[in-house]
């Protein structure tokens, strides 16, 4: 990938990458580990384990998601991280925004073209 | 140094890093580092592959700056106790008080350096450098007695050597100011 592009990669996820983590835990709660190999199977969501875990840190203590340490079966307890109430209310507000940037920005490239 | 030997001295890095946070958070966040860790070891070996213990922090980044982003938000999202707000203020003041006491220190300093360097030339039995105490201490400047204190160093020196001193800390003077203007804008 060009310079450029990563580059550009970083500068608007660190904007979105709120919004990224919500819509991850949406369908359920997931772990650190499990969290992190689910945004690797997409292209632009190549972060770093030193990125992850302090804004969920963050996450949690802005009180949009929660986490609990759980263990399955034989396995180590590991935390896990869900939304909350606020959490899903956050995700709706910021999606609707996301999509409104992505209608905005669409409708100038089309402009430009 | 082995794999686990490896990640055990970042994790005790981190947790000294991590000492601004109180315990129980700074505990929080080693535990679940430590599980994210002990979860990649296992799933490397299922894998059949080779714990390298240096790819596995790497994401992680240096001990120091994980800790830096558990600790900002922290100290950031802390809003101060009511009554706090005097301290803009008196740290304003304290940096106009710095300002200004570095500025009549640095040049009175500097200009009486300078004008006993030239007074030296004039009257120079008056200035100069004299070891005094026995040698434990040394005099230096303008006195009118003409009875010196002891032995004097310099002679015709002192002008050069106090002029050149001078020019120095003039100089010192005016880029500290300038560093401390920085900071009063």
């Amino acid at each position: 990938m060009s310079d450029t592009a990563t580059k550009w990669d970083a500068q608007l996820r660190k904007g979105s990458l709120e919004l990224v983590v919500l819509a991850a835990l949406a369908p359920g709660p997931r772990y650190g580990l499990a969290l992190l190999n689910h945004l690797h199977q997409f292209d632009t969501m190549q972060i770093t384990e030193g990125t992850l875990y302090p804004l969920l840190d963050r996450l949690k203590r802005d009180g949009v998601i929660s986490a609990n340490w759980q263990q399955q079966g034989d396995e180590r307890p590991r935390k896990y991280y869900a939304l909350t109430t606020e959490g899903q209310q956050r995700l709706t507000d910021l999606g609707a925004r996301w999509r409104q940037s992505v209608a905005d920005i669409e409708a100038l490239l089309q402009q430009a073209a | 140094m082995t794999e686990r030997e490896q990640i055990n001295t970042y994790l005790t890095t981190l947790s000294r890093y991590l000492s601004r946070l109180d315990k129980g958070q700074a505990d929080e966040v080693l535990r679940e580092i430590e599980s994210h860790i002990f979860d990649v070891i296992e799933a490397t070996e299922q894998r059949g592959q080779v714990v390298d213990a240096d790819q596995i922090l790497q994401g992680f980044g240096s001990p120091r700056s994980l800790a830096q982003s558990y600790v900002e938000h922290v100290t950031q999202g802390t809003p101060p106790p009511e009554g706090f707000a005097a301290i803009g203020p008196v740290r304003r003041n304290v940096t106009k008080t710095l300002y200004y006491g570095m500025a009549v220190f640095g040049f009175s300093i500097a200009a009486a350096l300078i004008l006993t360097g030239f007074a030296n030339l004039i009257v120079p039995d008056s200035v100069g450098v004299w070891s005094a105490a026995g040698g434990d201490s040394i005099v230096v400047g303008m006195v009118s007695d003409k009875v010196p204190p002891g032995d004097e160093l310099t002679g015709f020196w002192y002008t050069p050597l106090a002029v050149i001193l001078g020019y120095l800390l003039l100089r010192l003077t005016v880029s500290v100011m300038q560093v401390l203007k920085r900071q009063l804008a």
